[in-house]
């Protein structure tokens, strides 16, 4: 390999940059499903400070007079007061933190909490963000193997650095503009490092 | 053709291999079944040991998700996962299989956070008013340890091994 490196390097450019563009081609294609989905995710969870990205979030505040207190009605009662406040609510279970509240779970993760002493109440109602929902679920490494198959994607995503540098000769490539925008993509990410560490 | 085949039976195999985080399993006889309401009085006794413990599903962990909170009317435990859990579980009932876990907080953990807490001051990491909250809960460890004439606190905790939904 170092012989013919050397000795033919014209044709061993040749033959890199063919297998670079290959590469990064072929396994580009196969990764697209995947960088969406990290791409999604990852604009998503930037931004954690300033939204839910996996549930849109509706609050509402209501007062009750129905009761809610321990009983054998207690199941009646809530189901009464679901249909006030949400008539497509469907109870799952619910429980007493303190003594003088009732907490409420609805399928999908909505919940009401209520004041016994006061019947104040507050809902939550949770709708999964279509896309976002699912792409975050993955991006948080639901298990083992999609574990092992986004290393493979990082990885990938690191092949594809490297036969950038090969694919294109001359002037837009790596010693022409293409070496400009290299450059210019590190020297960004250092600054900030510079600046924030 | 042939490409096809071979690369859907890797997708297949992907997919047919992915188990859900987490497991289902019958009731066992051999663990002892806890309740929530003596939990924090009887875990001393099962330190390490596996036992089975039924509660709601208040919430999982919203950073992370390997965590959830397991209640009911008369108390509350955190169970510990090694991967994320399911986000539907919540408001579900379900009988827990886990390992309890002490965190054992005694004089020489709280020199230790303080040492810890004073250098993260001092590097610029926590600002003051997190310093100065991070200190004041040590203290307050340190009174309910007084008040309480023990010289260590006992926090429990449940490593998850499987769950059933009831």
């Amino acid at each position: 390999m170092g012989n013919f490196l050397f000795t033919n390097p014209v044709v061993f450019m040749k033959t890199l940059r063919k297998w670079s563009r290959i590469l990064h081609r072929d396994i580009g294609f196969f990764f697209i499903g995947t960088s969406l989905i990290y791409g999604l995710s990852g604009i998503a969870l930037n931004h954690l400070k300033d939204w839910n990205p996996n549930y849109a979030v509706e609050q509402i505040e209501f007062k009750t007079d129905i009761p809610l207190e321990k009983n054998t009605d207690i199941k009646d009662n809530i189901q009464a007061l679901l249909k006030d406040i949400d008539a497509s609510a469907r109870y799952k279970q619910h429980y007493y933190p303190q003594k003088d509240v009732i907490k409420i779970f609805l399928s999908g993760g909505s919940s009401v909490i209520v004041d016994l002493k006061t019947g104040d109440g507050y809902a939550e109602f949770l709708n999964k963000r279509w896309l976002f929902y699912h792409s975050n679920y993955l991006h948080y490494n639901p298990n083992v193997w999609w574990m092992w198959f986004s290393d493979l994607f990082a990885g990938a995503l690191i092949l594809f650095a490297v036969t950038s540098f090969f694919m294109v000769r001359g002037n837009k490539g790596i010693i022409g503009w293409g070496g400009f925008y290299t450059a210019l993509g590190i020297i960004i990410p250092l600054v900030f490092l510079f600046v924030l560490l | 053709m042939k490409k096809f085949i071979v690369f859907f039976s890797i997708l297949a195999l992907f997919t047919a291999c992915g188990d859900a985080p987490q497991k289902a399993e019958a009731v066992s006889e051999d663990k002892p079944l806890l309740t929530l309401a003596d939990f924090n009085a009887e875990a001393g006794n099962w330190i390490d040991k596996e036992i089975q413990i039924q509660g709601i599903v208040d919430h999982v962990c919203k950073h992370g998700g390997k965590r959830l909170f397991l209640v009911d009317d008369f108390g509350d435990v955190h169970i510990d996962g090694e991967e994320r859990f399911d986000d539907a579980l919540t408001g579900s009932q379900i009988l827990v299989t886990g390992i309890i876990r002490e965190l054992r907080i005694d004089e020489a953990y709280c020199l230790q956070m303080e040492a810890d807490h004073i250098q993260k001051h001092k590097e610029g990491v926590d600002s003051k008013d997190v310093y100065e909250s991070k200190m004041k809960h040590i203290q307050q460890y340190r009174d309910s340890m007084q008040s309480a004439g023990v010289d260590h606190l006992s926090f429990y905790n449940i490593d998850y091994v499987s769950h059933e939904i009831k």
